[in-house]
C-alpha cells in the first residue's frame, strides 16, 4: 500500500506516465466517436469529477467547488502533454463504454453508473486506462481538498494561527 | 548622469542582503553617508511581497510552477524554493548564466534585501571549537579571530535581530540574547529525553531562529510585530516577524537619511587607485541599458553574496592587481566550502498517539554536533549537526469513490507521528574546489561568467554514512519505527550555504582578508558575507556573517575617525 502510494507520488511528481499508452495506439478512430461538440471532453471531465466527489444537500461536492476549472488549468499548464492527452482520450474512452453498456452517453448514465465504469477502470489492468483515472481522481482531490470550504471548514486552516502548542490532547 | 558630488558617498556598500543590510545600518547609524548598491530590483517591505497573504486556493496551480516556466529554468526550477508562492524571487536561468564545470546549485536572490526574504531562519552560534578547527585539524589556515572576538557581536546582532532560543549551556553552542523559544513537540520532547539518557555527548535542544517571539522596544521601534505562526516565511513576512533586511536593517539605516539605495545597479568591478594605494570606488552597469556610472567612497564593503563577491574582486583588475584586486595570494576564489545536507531520515512513531500538536511551527529541533569536538574520534574530519522536526498530520483514505470518498476526505483521522532530520555537515576547504572568471563566456550586462568548480570528496561520503548509522541507531533506540536513511546525493550548492574564496587569515601569502576583513593589499575594501570564511562548521551562517559584519564595519568607522582609511 505505502509502495503503491510512493509510486503514485512519483508518477505525479515527474508529470505521470512516460511512455505512450498501448490501447491508445490499439485503438482506432472509428473506435471512438467523433467529437462533434468541444464542449464534449469538458463535460464529461465536470461528470467524471462529480462522480468521485458528489454533490450532496448538505455538502457541496468537487463541481460546485470548482475542481474542474483547477483540474483543467493543471492538465494544460504543469503536465505533460503525454499526461493530458491521455486523459482527452481516456475521457472519450468513458463515453464510449458508457455507450457500449448503456447505450447512452457517460452524461446521460446515472451517477452510480458513472462510478461503476470509473472503479472499473481502477481496478482494470489496462495501464493507460488506470492512469487517466489516477491523473484525474488524484487531481480533483487535491483540488477540492484545497479549496477554502474544505481548508477553513474541515481541515483546520488558519493563515495566522499566533500560537504553536507542541503537546495538546487530540480530544481538546 | 548625475554629477560627481552626488556620485560621492562615504561609505558604498555592494549587497543589500544579510550582511549588506547590516553593513548599512551601522555606517548609517554611524553617520556616514552610505551607497548601497543592489544587482536586483527593488522590494519595499510589505507592500512587495505579493503572494504574502494568498490562501491556498488563491493559487491557480495549488501551488506548482506551470511546466514551461520550468523548462525555460532547467537549473533553478529543480530547488524546493521554486513555487508557484515564491518563485518570483528566484533568478531566472537566462539573467545570469553561470558555467557549471561540475554540478553546483546556485541559488541566489537578486533583489533588495536578497536571500534573507528566502533564508531559513536558523541562527546559531559558532564556538571556539570552531574557530579553533582548522589549526588544530590541519586544514585550511588558522581563523585569525577566536571566539571572544565576535561574541560581544554576536550579542549586538541578536539583540536587534530578535533571537528565539534557549540557554542550552551547551560549550560547543553558545548561549545568546535570546527571546523565548518555541515549544518543542511532545515527540521531541521524547527523542529529547531519550538522546539523554542513552548518550553524554548528544542533546536535542530547541534550534535557535530569527524570530520575534516577544517583540522588545527595538524590534517595535523597527515596525515589527510579534511572529503569527503563519509559516508562510519564504514569502516575505509583512509583519516583521522572523528578521530580514527589508523588515530591520534597511529601513532602519534609510530613518537616519543617510542611506542611499540604488536597486538594479551590477557592479562590475572595484576601482583601484595607483597612486594613493588604496580603492577610491566602484564602476556600475545598469541592469537594464548596461550604461556604467562610477560611484566613489572612502571604503568599500563587499556583500555581494560570496559567489559574486568572488566574481567582482576577480573582475577587479589593475596594474597593481592583474588577477583581481587583492589577489597578491593567487587563492582569491579558491577554497570554496559549502555544508553538506546529503544525509537525511525518516521515521514514524505509534505511541503518544492521545497527543498532537496545535497551530504552526516555523522552528525545529537541533542537535548540535557531537562528532570530533573534542578530539578526533572517527576517521573524517570534523561533523555535523542535525536538524529535526515533525508532527502528525491528516491522513485520509482516498481509495473509495462517491460520497465514501467525500466523507473520509472531510473527517480525515490523524495520522502517527511522522518525522524527518538532516544533516548539516562541515565541508573541509579544498584548493581545488574553486570559482573563477570564463576566458570569454560573458552574462547579458557583459560581465565575465562565474566557472564553479566545486566536488564532494571521500571526507564528505564518510560523514553521510556516518550520519546515517547515528541517526538511525537513535532513533531506533528512542522507540522510532520505519526508521529510513538515505544519502540524497544533493549537489553542492544546494543549501544555499556557499563560502569561502576571500578567506580571512593572518598570513598575507595564505588568505585574502586579514582578521578586520580587510583585503590584506588594499586596506579599505572590506569583505563580510560568505566569501570570508576560513572553514564553514556546521551552523547556518547568516548570524555569523551579521556578526563579522557589524564587527568590521564598526571597525572600519574607528579607523576613518583615525584617519587611517
Amino acid at each position: 500500500m505505502k509502495r503503491r502510494q510512493a509510486i503514485k507520488q512519483l508518477a505525479i511528481t515527474t508529470g505521470g506516465i512516460l511512455t505512450l499508452p498501448a490501447w491508445a495506439r490499439a485503438w482506432s478512430a472509428q473506435t471512438l466517436p467523433a467529437v462533434e461538440n468541444p464542449l464534449l471532453d469538458r463535460n464529461i471531465l465536470n461528470a467524471v469529477i462529480g462522480a468521485i466527489i458528489p454533490e450532496s444537500p448538505e455538502l457541496p461536492g468537487a463541481v460546485s467547488l470548482g475542481v474542474p476549472g483547477f483540474v483543467e488549468r493543471i492538465l494544460a499548464d504543469c503536465y505533460t502533454k503525454e499526461v493530458s492527452d491521455n486523459v482527452k482520450t481516456g475521457l472519450r474512452f468513458a463515453d464510449s463504454v458508457a455507450r457500449r453498456k448503456h447505450q447512452k452517453s457517460f452524461l446521460d448514465i446515472s451517477q452510480q453508473e458513472q462510478q461503476a465504469i470509473l472503479v472499473q477502470f481502477e481496478k482494470g489492468d489496462d495501464y493507460a486506462v488506470k492512469d487517466f483515472y489516477r491523473v484525474v481522481k488524484q487531481l480533483t482531490i487535491q483540488g477540492y481538498n484545497n479549496s477554502e470550504f474544505v481548508q477553513t471548514k474541515f481541515l483546520e486552516y488558519e493563515m495566522a494561527p499566533g500560537f504553536y502548542h507542541g503537546c495538546v490532547p487530540v480530544n481538546q | 548622469m548625475s554629477s560627481l558630488k552626488k556620485r560621492k558617498y562615504d561609505v558604498i556598500v555592494i549587497g543589500s542582503g544579510i550582511s549588506g543590510g547590516w553593513a548599512a545600518k551601522e555606517f548609517c547609524e554611524k553617520g556616514l553617508k552610505t551607497l548601497v548598491l543592489e544587482r536586483g530590483r527593488d522590494v519595499k517591505h510589505v507592500t512587495d511581497y505579493p503572494t504574502a497573504m494568498k490562501n491556498p486556493w488563491d493559487f491557480p496551480h495549488g501551488g506548482q510552477v506551470p511546466l514551461a516556466i520550468k523548462e525555460q529554468n532547467p537549473v533553478i526550477s529543480k530547488h524546493y524554493l521554486y513555487t508557484e508562492a515564491s518563485k518570483h524571487w528566484a533568478v531566472p536561468d537566462a539573467v545570469h548564466p553561470f558555467v557549471e564545470e561540475k554540478p553546483f546549485t546556485w541559488v541566489r536572490g537578486y533583489h533588495v534585501g536578497g536571500r534573507s526574504l528566502m533564508w531559513a531562519r536558523q541562527t546559531q552560534r559558532w564556538s571556539e571549537f570552531d574557530f579553533e578547527g582548522p589549526a588544530r585539524d590541519g586544514f585550511s589556515v588558522d581563523w585569525p579571530i577566536r571566539y571572544a572576538d565576535i561574541a560581544p557581536w554576536y550579542s549586538h546582532v541578536e539583540r536587534f535581530a530578535g533571537i528565539s532560543g534557549n540557554k542550552d549551556g551547551i560549550p560547543q553552542l553558545p548561549d545568546g540574547e535570546f527571546l523565548p523559544a518555541f515549544e518543542m513537540s511532545c515527540l521531541e520532547q521524547h527523542f529529547q529525553k531519550s538522546i539523554a539518557s542513552r548518550y553524554t555527548d548528544r542533546q536535542l535542544i530547541q534550534g535557535r531562529c530569527a524570530h520575534v517571539t516577544d517583540p522588545q522596544p527595538v524590534h517595535q521601534e523597527q515596525g515589527r510585530a510579534q511572529c503569527q505562526n503563519r509559516n508562510l516565511c519564504v514569502r516575505g513576512c509583512p509583519l516583521g516577524g522572523y528578521f530580514s533586511s527589508n523588515a530591520s536593517t534597511l529601513p532602519w539605516a534609510a530613518k537616519t537619511g543617510n542611506m542611499t539605495l540604488r536597486p538594479d545597479s551590477i557592479v562590475h568591478s572595484i576601482i583601484y587607485d595607483e597612486k594613493k594605494g588604496q580603492a577610491k570606488g566602484v564602476r556600475v552597469v545598469d541592469a537594464y541599458t548596461n550604461e556604467m556610472v562610477e560611484y566613489y567612497a572612502k571604503v568599500v564593503f563587499v556583500n555581494a553574496g560570496a559567489f559574486n563577491t568572488n566574481l567582482i574582486l576577480l573582475n577587479s583588475t589593475s596594474s597593481r592587481f592583474p588577477n583581481g584586486i587583492g589577489n597578491d595570494s593567487g587563492l582569491l576564489g579558491k577554497y570554496i566550502i559549502w555544508h553538506n545536507y546529503r544525509g537525511r531520515i525518516s521515521a514514524k512513531y505509534d505511541q503518544l498517539l492521545d497527543m498532537r500538536t496545535k497551530g504552526k511551527n516555523p522552528n525545529h529541533s537541533y542537535i548540535p554536533r557531537f562528532r570530533n569536538v573534542h578530539r578526533q574520534e572517527t576517521d573524517f574530519l570534523r561533523g555535523y549537526a542535525v536538524g529535526f522536526g515533525g508532527g502528525r498530520g491528516f491522513d485520509a483514505d482516498t481509495s473509495g469513490i462517491g460520497e465514501a470518498l467525500k466523507n473520509n476526505l472531510l473527517h480525515p483521522p490523524l495520522d502517527e507521528w511522522n518525522v524527518s532530520g538532516w544533516m548539516m555537515g562541515e565541508v573541509i576547504p579544498r584548493e581545488n574546489n574553486h570559482v573563477r572568471l570564463h576566458e570569454s563566456l560573458k552574462d547579458p550586462n557583459g560581465m565575465p561568467q562565474l566557472v564553479i568548480s566545486t566536488e564532494w570528496s571521500e571526507n564528505e561520503d564518510k560523514m553521510v554514512a556516518d550520519f546515517m548509522e547515528q541517526l538511525t541507531e537513535m532513533l531506533t533506540g528512542a522507540g522510532f519505527k520505519d526508521v529510513q536513511a538515505r544519502d540524497s546525493h544533493a549537489n553542492p550548492g544546494n543549501d544555499i550555504h556557499e563560502m569561502g574564496g576571500a578567506r580571512m587569515g593572518n598570513d598575507p601569502k595564505t588568505s585574502v582578508l586579514n582578521k578586520w576583513n580587510q583585503l590584506h593589499a588594499c586596506k579599505n575594501v572590506f569583505v563580510t558575507d560568505g566569501a570570508c570564511m576560513t572553514s564553514g562548521s556546521t551552523q547556518n551562517p547568516s548570524l555569523t556573517y551579521m556578526a563579522i559584519t557589524a564587527r568590521a564595519a564598526n571597525y572600519a568607522v574607528e579607523e576613518l575617525k583615525k584617519r587611517n582609511l
